[in-house]
C-alpha cells in the first residue's frame, strides 16, 4: 500500500501535466468539432421554450413569443446575419422571412403576432430549423469535413460539387501516405535485409546511415531536399550534366518532391522495425531451408519474407500513421495541389479562425491515427506466432 | 550477380539517406545569395547574418530559453514518473502507454487543441505556453530513456540500502538516481533536441515574441529562402553531434547499459 | 548393417561418403588439415571432439554450407563439393532445431517435400508416417513455439528424414536437452537408424553420447582426426594421448620399454617402478611410451596378490557415486583413480592398500 502511494506521488505530477496539457487540448478539439453554442446563446428565451414543443404540431404561442423577445433584444447585427445564414442553409426562405419579421418587430413595441407577419411562421418546418440550430451540439462540422451536409429534412446528403474540397484532400492525404509507405517498404525491406545480412563495420555504417537522418532535425532535412530538388539543384544539375534531360525536371512544389522528401524522412521508421524482426530470426533457418532443398529465391520467399512480414507490417503502419499527420514537409516542399489534411487544419485554425472545421478535420485525423496505432500496438505485443 | 546488385542497392540507399545532409552543410559557407552549387566563394556571411540580424538572433535566444525550460520541466516530470512506474502495479502499462501517446498524436491536432485551450486559460503567446507545449512532446523521450536505464539497475543495491534502514526517498536520491543518471542525461538531451526542432505546436501556441529558431527557419524556407537556412542547419547538425558526443561520453563514464532511444520518434 | 566390432577398414564396396584429402582454412587459420575419411552406407559415424576441433566444419562442408579449401568430397562416388546445399540430398538436424516458426509442425515437415514438387496427397501421407515414427502424430498442427525442446527435436528429426535423404547429418542435436531426455533421444535415434538403415553423420562433443550411438567414432583434435574406430577400439585401444584422455577417464603414466618377452613387455616408468604390459607387438626396447590404465581395471586388496603390476598405495578419498565408487589413491609419487563396484568394501581414508592391474589391461601408446 505504501509502495503504491509512493508511486502515485512520483507519477502524479506527470499524470496531471498530461491530463491538463495533452488530454484536455484533445478533448477541446473534440468538443469544438461538435460544439455550436452561438445561436443558443444569442436566443436564450427561444432555447428555453424549445424543449416543450414536440416538433410536429403547430408551434405554440410561447415559442413564438420567446423568439420575438429574443429578436428584439438582439442588437448585434453581425450575429443576426450569422443566424440568418445558418437558418437559410438549413431551410431556404429564411432570409426574406427573418428580414420581414425583424422589420415588424422593430416597428411594434408590444407583442407581435408572427402568423400575421408571415404565413410561413405557422409551418413547423421553419420552427424545426430554428430548434435545430439552437442545439448546443451539431454534426455539421464533422459532416462538412467529409463534404456532407443535412438537407431541410435532416437527411445526410453530399454538398454540391465544387463547393468544398475536403474529401479530395482526405483522399489525397491517404493516397500520398500510401505512396510514401510503399516507397519506404520498397527501399526499406531490402535495406533492412542488407543490414541484417552483413556484419561488423559494414553493418555499423548502414545502421548509422539510417539513424543519422533520424537524429537530424526535420527542418534541416526538409531544407536540404529543397536545395537538392530545386530547378538549379544538385539532382537536376547531375541529370543535365550526364545528358539525361535538357530542361530541369520540376521536382519542387509538386507531388514528386513531397513523396521523395517524405520517403527520406520516414524511411528509418520502416527500416528499424523490419531490422529488429530480422535480427531476431535464428541464423540457421536459411541454411536449414537450403539443406531441405530450397534454392535461395524460394527460401527467401518461403522463409525470410514471411518472417519479416510482421516487421514490414509494423513499419508500414508506423510510416502510414505518421505520414497522414505530416505537415511540415508538404507545407514546404509541396505545391497547393499537394497539401494534406494537416495543412487544411492549420489553414482553418490559423488562417480563417474556423475552429469548428479545424477541429472536425482534426478529429477525423486523430481517429484514423488512433485506429492505426491500436493495430500497431496489438501487432507489436502479440508474439504467439513467434518461436 | 546478386552480390553486385546488393552492393549497388546498398550504396544507392546510403546515398539517398545521406546526400541531403551532405548537400546542405557546405551551403552554409557560400558567398552567394542563392542556394545553388557550385559555391562561388567561401564566406561566413550567413553565419554573421544569423547572429546579427534581429529576427534570427531573437529566434536563437528564444530557442535557448524554450529549450532550457522544456528540458528542465520534461526531465523532472519524466524522471519522477519513470521511477514511479518502475514497480509494476495495476494499470502501470496503460499509464505508460498514455504517457507515450504524444509521440503518436498528429501534432497539428494537438496544436489546434492547445491554441484554443491556451487562449482560454491565458497562456497563449507566452514562453510558458510554448515550454508547456514542447514539454508534452519531450516527456515521452525522457520517460523511455530513464525507464531503459532503470531497467538495467540491479535492484539488490537498493534492497541492501533499504535493509540497512535507509528511507525510500533517500534510497531514491542516493542510490537509484545516480545509477540512472546516464538515462536521465540522455533523456534531457533528447528533450532539448525535441524542443529545438519543434515547429508545428510552436506555430499554434507561440506569438511573434516567442518565435523559435525552428519556427524562423520554417517561415524562411516558406517565404524567402536564403543560405541563412543552411547556416542554421549547420548549427543544428553541429549541435546534434555535440549533444550525441556528450551523451556518449556520459554513458561511457557511467558504463550503464545504453537505453534504446529515438527508435519510435 | 555393420556390427559394431566387425567393422572393416577396407571397404569392399564404394563408400557412401568419402572425404579425400580435405583441407579448410579461414585466412591463415587452418580448421581442417588434410582429412580423409570414408563412411559406409548405413553406418552411424560420430565426429567427436572438443569445440573448435573442426568437427562442425566437416559437417558444414558435407552439407554444402562451407566449401573445402582443397580436396574432394564424394557421395556415392560422385563429387559433390561444388554442389549448393539444396542439391545435395542430405537431411540436416541443427543444434537449435531451426524449425520455421511461422509454419505448423506438419508444414515444417512437408517443406522439403514441397521443395521437391511432391504432390499434396503423397506428401500428407509421408508427413503422417514420419510423424508417427517420431511419436509426434498428435502435434501436427502445433507451432514450434508451442512445443517443448524434446518435441522440437523430434520434429526437426522428422523433417530431416521425411524426404529419405541419402545421408542424415546431425549437429549436436541433443546438446540443448536435459540429461534424461537426451538419453531417451539417444536410444530413439539409434533405433531409427537401425530400423531405417540410415547413414548418419553425428557431431557431438559428448563422448558418452558418441559411445552409445555410433558404429564408428572419428575423434577430432585441432582439425585432424586422431583416431577412427569402433567405440570399443576407441575406448580400449586409444591411439594417442589425446584420445585416451578425451574418451572416458584414464590413468596415464609415461615410461620407456625395457624388456620384451613374446607378446609382453616391461615398461620402466619415469616416476620409478615398472609395469608389465601385454599386446606389446611392434614395440621396440628403448621406445618412449605412455601407458593408459582405465580406472575400472585396477583392483584393490589388502594383501599383495600373486602376479606382476602391484603397487602399495594410500587411500586419499572415496567418493560414492551411486552406481560405483570412485577411489583416489596416492603411492607417494603419483596419484591415480580407481573405479570400484558400488558394493565393494569402502576403505577408510589413509588406509594402506595394494593396487593391481592385469598386463592385458595396460594399453601402450607410443609417443
Amino acid at each position: 500500500m505504501r509502495r503504491h502511494l509512493g508511486a502515485l506521488v512520483l507519477v502524479g505530477p506527470l499524470a496531471l501535466f498530461v491530463a491538463l496539457f495533452f488530454l484536455w487540448p484533445l478533448a477541446t478539439v473534440m468538443t469544438q468539432a461538435v460544439a455550436d453554442s452561438t445561436v443558443g446563446q444569442a436566443l436564450p428565451a427561444t432555447s428555453g421554450a424549445a424543449p416543450d414543443w414536440d416538433r410536429q404540431s403547430p408551434p405554440p404561442e410561447e415559442l413564438k413569443a420567446a423568439l420575438v423577445e429574443d429578436l428584439r433584444n438582439l442588437d448585434n447585427r453581425q450575429l443576426f446575419g450569422d443566424i440568418v445564414r445558418r437558418l437559410n442553409s438549413v431551410q431556404p426562405g429564411f432570409r426574406t422571412l427573418m428580414g420581414r419579421t425583424m422589420t415588424a418587430i422593430s416597428r411594434a413595441d408590444g407583442p407581435v403576432d408572427l402568423s400575421s407577419v408571415d404565413r410561413r411562421w405557422d409551418d413547423p418546418v421553419y420552427w424545426r430549423a430554428i430548434v435545430g440550430v439552437l442545439a448546443p451540439y451539431t454534426d455539421r462540422h464533422l459532416l462538412a469535413a467529409l463534404d456532407l451536409e443535412r438537407d431541410g429534412a435532416g437527411a445526410i446528403v453530399p454538398i454540391p460539387a465544387g463547393e468544398s474540397a475536403n474529401r479530395t484532400i482526405l483522399l489525397r492525404t491517404f493516397w500520398v501516405a500510401a505512396v510514401v509507405t510503399v516507397a519506404c517498404a520498397v527501399i526499406g525491406l531490402p535495406y533492412a535485409m542488407l543490414v541484417a545480412s552483413v556484419g561488423g563495420w559494414l553493418r555499423q555504417i548502414l545502421l548509422a546511415a539510417i539513424l543519422l537522418p533520424l537524429w537530424t532535425s526535420l527542418l534541416v532535412r526538409t531544407a536540404a531536399w529543397y536545395i537538392l530538388l530545386q530547378d538549379r539543384g544538385l539532382i537536376n544539375d547531375a541529370l543535365r550534366s550526364v545528358g539525361l534531360i535538357d530542361a530541369p525536371l520540376p521536382l519542387l512544389f509538386n507531388r514528386a518532391g513531397v513523396v521523395i522528401a517524405m520517403t527520406h524522412v520516414l524511411l528509418p521508421l520502416m527500416v528499424l522495425p523490419i531490422y529488429s524482426v530480422l535480427v531476431a530470426i535464428p541464423k540457421n533457418l536459411m541454411p536449414a531451408a537450403a539443406s531441405l532443398g530450397a534454392p535461395p529465391l524460394r527460401a527467401f520467399l518461403r522463409i525470410l519474407l514471411p518472417l519479416s512480414f510482421r516487421g514490414l507490417l509494423s513499419g508500414s503502419l508506423l510510416v502510414f500513421m505518421t505520414a497522414i499527420g505530416y505537415y511540415i514537409t508538404p507545407a514546404l516542399i509541396g505545391g497547393p495541389q499537394d497539401q494534406m489534411i494537416s495543412s487544411i487544419i492549420a489553414f482553418y485554425a490559423t488562417g480563417s479562425a474556423n475552429w469548428g472545421m479545424a477541429a472536425a478535420l482534426g478529429v477525423l485525423l486523430l481517429a484514423a491515427t488512433m485506429v492505426l496505432y491500436i493495430v500497431y500496438g496489438w501487432l507489436s505485443t502479440d508474439r504467439t506466432a513467434r518461436a | 550477380m546478386l552480390r553486385i546488385a546488393r552492393i549497388i542497392f546498398g550504396a544507392a540507399a546510403v546515398l539517398f539517406l545521406l546526400a541531403p545532409l551532405a548537400a546542405i552543410l557546405p551551403m552554409a559557407f557560400t558567398s552567394s545569395v542563392f542556394l545553388t552549387y557550385p559555391i562561388p566563394d567561401f564566406s561566413l556571411r550567413w553565419f554573421e547574418e544569423l547572429f546579427t540580424a534581429g529576427a534570427w538572433r531573437r529566434s536563437i535566444i528564444n530557442s535557448l530559453i524554450v529549450g532550457f525550460g522544456t528540458t528542465v520541466l520534461a526531465t523532472v516530470l519524466g524522471t519522477l514518473a519513470a521511477v514511479g512506474l518502475r514497480g509494476r502495479f495495476v494499470l502501470s502499462g496503460s499509464v505508460r502507454t498514455l504517457f507515450l501517446l504524444p509521440m503518436v498524436v498528429p501534432a497539428v491536432v494537438l496544436g489546434v487543441g492547445m491554441q484554443i485551450l491556451f487562449a482560454r486559460i491565458g497562456i497563449a503567446s507566452s514562453y510558458l505556453g510554448v515550454i508547456i507545449a514542447h514539454t508534452v512532446l519531450a516527456v515521452p523521450f525522457v520517460l523511455v530513456s530513464v525507464t531503459a536505464s532503470l531497467d538495467g539497475i540491479d535492484r539488490s543495491v537498493e534492497r541492501a540500502a533499504l535493509s540497512r534502514g535507509a528511507t525510500p526517498p533517500s534510497v531514491l536520491l542516493r542510490e537509484t538516481l545516480p545509477l540512472a543518471a546516464p538515462g536521465v542525461i540522455s533523456g534531457a538531451v533528447l528533450a532539448f533536441a525535441t524542443s529545438l526542432d519543434e515547429v508545428v505546436l510552436t506555430l499554434f501556441v507561440a506569438g511573434p515574441n516567442q518565435r523559435t529558431l525552428a519556427r524562423q527557419m520554417f517561415s524562411t524556407i516558406r517565404e524567402n529562402i536564403s543560405p541563412a537556412i543552411a547556416a542554421a542547419a549547420f548549427l543544428f547538425i553541429a549541435g546534434t553531434i555535440l549533444l550525441a558526443l556528450l551523451v556518449l561520453l556520459v554513458r561511457r563514464r557511467f558504463k550503464a547499459p545504453a537505453p534504446e532511444t529515438a527508435a519510435e520518434a | 548393417m555393420p556390427g559394431r566390432d566387425s567393422y572393416r577398414t577396407v571397404f569392399p564396396v564404394q563408400p557412401r561418403i568419402r572425404f579425400h584429402c580435405v583441407s579448410k582454412s579461414f585466412g591463415s587459420l587452418s580448421v581442417i588439415d588434410d582429412l580423409s575419411l570414408d563412411i559406409a552406407a548405413g553406418e552411424f559415424v560420430s565426429l567427436l571432439g572438443p569445440s573448435g576441433s573442426g568437427k562442425t566444419t566437416i559437417l558444414m562442408i558435407l552439407a554444402g554450407f562451407e566449401a573445402p579449401t582443397s580436396g574432394e568430397v564424394l557421395l556415392d562416388g560422385r563429387r559433390i563439393d561444388h554442389l549448393p546445399p539444396y542439391r545435395r540430398d542430405m537431411g540436416v538436424v541443427f543444434q537449435d532445431y531451426a524449425l520455421f516458426p511461422h509454419m505448423t509442425v506438419a508444414e515444417n515437415i512437408a517443406f522439403p517435400l514441397k521443395m521437391r514438387g511432391i504432390g499434396r496427397a503423397e506428401a500428407a501421407a509421408k508427413v503422417a508416417r514420419v510423424l508417427d515414427m517420431v511419436q509426434m502424430g498428435s502435434m501436427r498442427d502445433r507451432r514450434p513455439s508451442q512445443l517443448s525442446g524434446g518435441q522440437k527435436q523430434r520434429v526437426a528429426l522428422a523433417r530431416a528424414l521425411v524426404f529419405e535423404p541419402s545421408v542424415v547429418l546431425m549437429d549436436e542435436p541433443l546438446a540443448a536437452l536435459d540429461k534424461q531426455l537426451r538419453e531417451q533421444m539417444q536410444l530413439d535415434i539409434r533405433d531409427l537408424h537401425r530400423r531405417l538403415g540410415l547413414t548418419v553423420v553425428f557431431v557431438t562433443h559428448d563422448q558418452s553420447e558418441a559411445l552409445t550411438m555410433s558404429d564408428r567414432i572419428a575423434v577430432f583434435n585441432r582439425g585432424r582426426v586422431e583416431q577412427i574406430g569402433t567405440p570399443r577400439e576407441i575406448y580400449d585401444r586409444p591411439a594417442t594421448r589425446f584420445v585416451a584422455d578425451f574418451i572416458g577417464e584414464t590413468n596415464l603414466v609415461e615410461g620407456v620399454v625395457r624388456d620384451r618377452d613374446g607378446g609382453c613387455a616391461v615398461v620402466g616408468l619415469a616416476r620409478g617402478g615398472s609395469l608389465s604390459v601385454a599386446a606389446a607387438n611392434g614395440l621396440a626396447a628403448g621406445q618412449r611410451v605412455l601407458v593408459s590404465i582405465r580406472p575400472e581395471r585396477i583392483a584393490l586388496g589388502r594383501e599383495r596378490p600373486a602376479g606382476p603390476n602391484t603397487l602399495r598405495a594410500r587411500i586419499v578419498d572415496t567418493v560414492y557415486q551411486g552406481d560405483h565408487l570412485r577411489v583416489l589413491l596416492d603411492d607417494g609419487a603419483f596419484g591415480f583413480v580407481v573405479r570400484m563396484d558400488r558394493r565393494a568394501t569402502e576403505w577408510p581414508e589413509g588406509a594402506e592398500v595394494v593396487a593391481s592391474v592385469d598386463p592385458a589391461d595396460c594399453w601402450v601408446i607410443p609417443l
